[in-house]
C-alpha cells in the first residue's frame, strides 16, 4: 500500500489544487478548447461564438428562458443523482417524468378544486406516481433479482405509450388536430413571480432538502458510504435493499414532480412528447454523471447544460454558428471526463501493482 | 535453450562466501513512483548455490526490487551485474535470457491445458513442420520433476490441480527455461505445513545443484529454517546483510522494524466463563448440491479465543459470514446468549451482540475512498452521541474517530484523509479498532494480520488478548498456524466445510493440526 502524496483537501491551498486538478474542470475546459478548434476549422470565430452563447443564455431577457429549461434539467439531474449517490443507476427518468406529467393532467382535467389546493393535489399526485414508478424496479430487484438498471429503463416505454394514448384519445383537445390536452383551468396554472416561476422556487426547496439529507443525516451518510462500497455498508449492518427502494422512490418522485410542474406551466397543457423530445432525462443523467452524484454539483452541471442549450439558440441567431455546437460541447465534456477518470484509475492501479 | 546446463555446485559452499564474482549483484538500486520512493539505495548480492531470504515489512520495497531484477520495472538508478557483467533488462524476456526465473504469488498458468504444455509454453521443442512436440514436452517435464523431486503428472490438466502442485508447475516452468536464479514471492502463503515442508526440500535440492533461490517473505520462522543468507530491506534501503547461521529471529526483526520486538508471542491462557456464542448444525450452500459449510456446531465461552485452522477455502469465511448474517444459512441455528438469531439481518445480529473483523479489510471492512472518520463512525452513526435528533453530528463523528485513532494507535495525519491512504497495517487497526469499540460480547475475526507488518501484528495480537480478557467471546479464523498457536485457547480445524478436529490447547501440536488441515484426521473431542 503506498500513500498517495496529495495535499489534504482540508487546507485552502489543497482545496484549490484539488479543484484545478479535478477531472470535471479539465473536461469542461477541454471541451471548450476542442469546440474552439472546430469553430476555427469551420472558419468561425470562437470568441464571438462563445460570447454570443453566454449572451444568449444569461442576457437581460434570456436568463428567463435558461431558467425555464434549467428547472426540468436540474430536476432530472437530481432524479438520477439521488440514487446514484449510492451507486444505483436510475435510467427510468423518462417514464417517471411523463407519468408525473400525465397524472397531473388527469387531475387537472377531472377534478374541480379551488386554487392553491388544486395545484397541491396535482403536484402531489404527480410526485406520488413518479415515486411509485421509481420504486417498482427497486422492489423487482430486491425481491426477484431483476436488474434495476434494465427494468427501470424498460418500464418507461409502456408508460410513455400510455400517456401518449391518454392524450390522443380521452384527454384530447378536440379544438386542435394535435395530440395535446385542453388548456387547464386557471386553478391548475403555476403562478409566476417577477419572471421566476413557482416551479423554480419549489425546485430550490427540493434541492435544499436533498442537500440537507445528503450531508447532515445518518441516512445520507449511509447512502454516501454505500456509493463508495456497497459490500462495506452491508457488512456493517445497513439494510441496503430498503435504502435502494427509498432512493429510487425519491428520485422517481422528483422526476414526477418535475413532470407535473412542467405541464402546469406555460402552455398549461399536456402535449404529447413535450417531456420526452427535449431529452431532459438524458441531459439530467449527463449532469449527474458529470457531478459524480454530488447533489449540488448535479445542480450546477444541470444549469450549465441548460445554459449551453439555450445559449446555442442565441449563438445561432447572432453568429450563424449552428446550435448543434452545444450538443457537441455537451458530449465532449462527458467523453473527456470518462477518459480522465478511467486514466486516473488505471494509473492508480499500476502504481499500486508495482509498489 | 540459450544457456549451458547448470554446473554442479561451484567453488562456493552453501553458506560460504563466493569465490568469483557473485552470480547477481544489485547495487544502489533506486526506484520512485511519483513522490513515493519504493527503493532507495537497495543492494542485493546473490551467490550461486545458496538460498537467500529477502525480508522486510510491507512497503519496504521487496517486491519492487524483485520486479527490477526480473525486468518488470526499470530502475531509476543503480546497477545490476550478472556473473560480473553489467546488464540492463528491458523486459522479463531479457531477464529470463540472463537466467532469472520468477514464481509469482498469483500463478500464471492456463487452466485448460496440461502441465507439460504449460511448462514448455514459449520455450517449446519444435517437431516436424514446426509443430509442438508433445512427447518431448512430457519427457522434459518428467526429467526435471525426477531430478528435483517435484512430483507432478505431466499429462494432468492444470485446472484439476491443488495450489501446492500449481506452485510446483510454476517452478518447473522456470527450471525448463534453465533459470539459475529462482525468485519465489511469499511461496508458503497458500500451503499447508506438509506442503511447505515438501517445497523446502525441493528448494534445498535446487540449492545443492548449484542454483540460487531467493525467497521473498516476512515469515521469520521460514527464514531461519531455510535460508543461508538474509538481506533485510527497510524503507526501500538495504539495512542488513546477515548469515542465517549467525543470527537470530529477534535480530532480523529488529532490523526490519528498526526497534526491539517481542517475537515469541507465547500463548497466555484465558479464564473462560459461560458459553456465549452457540452454533448448532449450521449448513451453508446452494439449496441442492455440496454445502460449503457442512453441519458445523461449536460454542465459544466468554473470555475464550477459539481458533479455526484450515487451508484457505475450506469453509472458514462462509462460516463466519453466516454467523454474522451476511450469507444465508441452509440449515442450523445461531444463538448469542439466550437470543436466537435465525432470520435476523446482519444489522439485527450486530444489535444482538456480534462484531466482525472480516478477511478483506479493503473490500469489505472499509470504504477506502471515504474518510477515516466516516469509516470509524459506521455502526455508531444512528445512536447517541453521534446522532443528535435527526442529524449526524460531525463534531461528534470526528471526536469518536480521534478516540479510536488514539486508543488503537492508528498512524494517520487527520481523521479526514481517505482511509485508502493508510498502510495495510493501519487500515487493519482501523477495522479492528472500530469493531472492538462496539464492545460486543461476540467478536468474529478472520485473518486479522494478513499482510501487515510485525509492529501491527504485535499490536493486534495484544488487543485480541485484551478483548478476550475483558470477558468477550472471540472466534478467530487464521491461515497462520503460528498466530493460532499464539492466541487460541481451543482449536478447531476445518476441512471440506466440516469441523474435522476440536483440540484442546495442549493437544494442538503443529503435527496434529497439520494432518487435520490436510483432511487426514478423524474428529477428536476436546477434553
Amino acid at each position: 500500500m503506498t500513500t498517495t502524496p496529495t495535499a489534504p483537501a482540508t487546507t485552502p491551498a489543497g482545496r484549490v489544487r484539488a479543484v484545478l486538478r479535478s477531472p470535471i474542470l479539465l473536461s469542461v475546459l477541454g471541451a471548450l478548447l476542442i469546440g474552439a478548434v472546430m469553430l476555427l476549422g469551420a472558419g468561425g470565430n470562437p470568441f464571438e461564438a462563445y460570447a454570443a452563447m453566454v449572451e444568449g443564455a444569461f442576457g437581460p431577457t434570456q436568463w428567463r428562458n435558461t431558467l425555464i429549461v434549467a428547472v426540468p434539467v436540474v430536476g432530472m439531474a437530481l432524479a438520477v443523482a439521488v440514487p446514484l449517490r449510492a451507486g444505483v443507476v436510475n435510467l427510468g427518468g423518462e417514464g417517471q417524468i411523463v407519468l408525473g406529467g400525465i397524472t397531473a393532467a388527469v387531475v387537472a382535467a377531472g377534478v374541480d378544486l379551488p386554487a392553491p389546493l388544486s395545484l397541491v393535489v396535482a403536484l402531489g399526485a404527480g410526485t406520488l406516481a413518479g415515486a411509485l414508478l421509481g420504486a417498482l424496479p427497486a422492489v423487482l430487484e430486491n425481491r426477484l433479482g431483476v436488474p434495476l438498471l434494465v427494468s427501470s429503463l424498460l418500464i418507461s416505454y409502456p408508460v410513455v405509450a400510455l400517456a401518449s394514448y391518454l392524450v390522443r384519445f380521452p384527454l384530447r383537445d378536440p379544438g386542435t388536430g394535435l395530440p395535446q390536452s385542453r388548456v387547464f383551468d386557471e386553478a391548475y396554472r403555476m403562478p409566476v413571480f417577477a419572471g421566476i416561476g413557482l416551479s423554480a422556487l419549489i425546485l430550490v426547496v427540493v434541492i435544499a432538502l436533498v442537500v440537507q439529507v445528503d450531508s447532515r443525516t445518518p441516512f445520507g451518510y449511509e447512502v454516501r458510504l454505500t456509493g463508495h462500497n456497497r459490500r462495506f455498508t452491508e457488512y456493517a449492518g445497513v439494510a441496503v435493499p430498503r435504502m435502494v427502494t427509498r432512493l429510487m422512490a425519491t428520485g422517481g418522485g422528483i422526476a414526477g414532480l418535475i413532470g407535473a410542474m412542467v405541464v402546469t406551466s406555460v402552455p398549461y397543457r399536456f402535449i404529447d412528447g413535450a417531456l420526452v423530445v427535449p431529452a431532459y432525462t438524458w441531459t439530467g443523467l449527463l449532469a449527474a454523471l458529470l457531478a459524480r452524484a454530488n447533489p449540488l454539483g448535479a445542480v450546477a452541471a444541470g444549469v450549465f447544460f441548460a445554459a449551453l442549450q439555450v445559449g446555442g439558440f442565441g449563438m445561432e441567431r447572432e453568429t450563424e454558428v449552428p446550435r448543434e455546437l452545444s450538443s457537441i460541447l455537451q458530449a465532449t465534456v462527458i467523453v473527456i471526463l470518462a477518459a480522465t477518470v478511467a486514466a486516473t484509475a488505471r494509473r492508480a492501479r499500476t502504481r499500486k501493482d508495482a509498489a | 535453450m540459450t544457456r549451458p546446463k547448470a554446473e554442479p555446485a561451484g567453488p562456493t559452499g552453501p553458506a560460504g562466501q563466493p569465490a568469483g564474482p557473485p552470480r547477481v549483484a544489485m547495487a544502489g538500486i533506486a526506484k520512485r513512483f511519483g513522490d513515493v520512493v519504493a527503493n532507495d539505495a537497495a543492494d542485493l548480492e546473490l551467490a550461486a548455490g545458496e538460498i537467500h531470504a529477502l525480508v522486510g515489512e510491507n512497503g519496504a520495497g521487496k517486491s519492487t526490487l524483485m520486479s527490477v531484477l526480473y525486468g518488470l520495472l526499470a530502475p531509476d538508478e543503480g546497477e545490476i551485474r550478472v556473473d560480473g557483467q553489467p546488464v540492463r533488462f528491458r523486459s522479463p524476456v531479457d531477464a529470463v535470457e540472463a537466467g532469472m526465473g520468477m514464481v509469482h504469488q498469483a500463478f500464471r498458468l492456463f487452466p485448460s491445458m496440461t502441465v507439460a504444455e504449460n511448462v514448455v509454453y514459449r520455450a517449446e521443442t519444435r517437431g516436424t513442420a514446426g509443430l509442438l512436440d508433445r512427447r518431448a514436452a512430457v519427457r522434459a517435464v518428467q526429467d526435471l520433476s525426477e531430478r528435483y523431486g517435484l512430483r507432478v503428472d505431466p499429462q494432468a490438466r492444470v485446472r484439476s490441480l491443488s495450489v501446492g502442485v500449481l506452485q510446483r508447475v510454476e517452478i518447473l516452468k522456470a527450471l525448463h527455461r534453465d533459470a539459475q536464479v529462482l525468485i519465489l514471492d511469499e511461496p508458503t502463503a497458500v500451503l499447508t505445513p506438509q506442503e511447505t515442508r515438501l517445497l523446502f526440500d525441493v528448494l534445498r535440492g535446487l540449492r545443492d545443484a548449484g542454483r540460487t533461490v531467493v525467497i521473498v517473505t516476512h515469515k521469520l520462522g521460514e527464514v531461519l529454517e531455510l535460508s543461508d543468507r538474509v538481506t533485510v530491506l527497510r524503507d526501500g534501503r538495504t539495512v542488513a546483510r546477515l548469515v542465517t547461521a549467525e543470527t537470530t529471529g529477534a535480530e532480523i526483526a529488529r532490523h526490519m522494524t528498526g526497534r526491539a520486538v517481542d517475537l515469541d508471542g507465547h500463548h497466555v491462557p484465558g479464564t473462560p466463563g459461560a458459553p456465549v456464542l452457540h452454533v448448532e448444525g449450521l449448513t451453508v450452500g446452494p439449496p441442492s448440491g455440496r454445502p460449503v459449510v457442512d453441519d458445523v456446531s461449536l460454542s465459544v465461552r466468554a473470555g475464550e479465543i477459539v481458533g479455526i485452522a484450515g487451508v484457505a477455502g475450506n469453509g472458514q469465511v462462509e462460516l463466519l459470514e453466516a454467523i454474522a448474517g451476511l450469507r444465508p444459512a441452509r440449515d442450523g441455528s445461531v444463538r448469542v446468549g439466550a437470543t436466537l438469531l435465525d432470520g435476523y439481518s446482519a444489522g439485527r445480529r450486530r444489535e444482538a451482540g456480534i462484531a466482525y473483523i472480516p478477511e478483506d479489510r479493503a473490500a469489505t471492512g472499509s470504504a477506502v475512498a471515504a474518510s477515516v472518520a466516516d469509516n470509524l463512525a459506521i455502526g455508531f452513526h444512528r445512536r447517541q452521541p453521534l446522532r443528535k435528533g435527526w442529524r449526524l453530528d460531525r463534531g461528534a463523528v470526528r471526536e469518536h474517530a480521534r478516540r479510536i485513532i488514539e486508543h488503537f494507535d492508528i498512524k494517520v495525519s487527520s481523521p479526514s484523509v481517505p482511509a485508502g491512504t493508510l498502510s495495510g497495517g493501519n487500515l487493519q487497526k482501523l477495522v479492528v479498532g472500530r469493531e472492538m469499540a462496539h464492545d460486543a460480547p461476540v467478536l468474529l475475526v478472520d485473518q486479522p494480520t494478513r499482510g501487515v507488518d510485525i509492529g501491527a501484528i504485535e499490536n493486534i495480537h495484544a488487543r485480541l488478548r485484551a478483548y478476550r480478557d475483558a470477558g468477550h467471546a472471540v472466534l478467530l479464523a487464521s491461515a497462520e498456524l503460528s498466530e493460532l498457536m499464539a492466541l487460541a485457547d481451543r482449536l478447531l480445524v476445518m476441512f471440506g466445510g466440516r469441523v474435522v478436529a476440536d483440540l484442546a490447547r495442549a493437544d494442538a501440536t503443529e503435527e496434529n493440526v497439520g494432518l487435520a488441515m490436510a483432511g487426514l484426521a478423524t474428529r477428536e473431542v476436546a477434553s
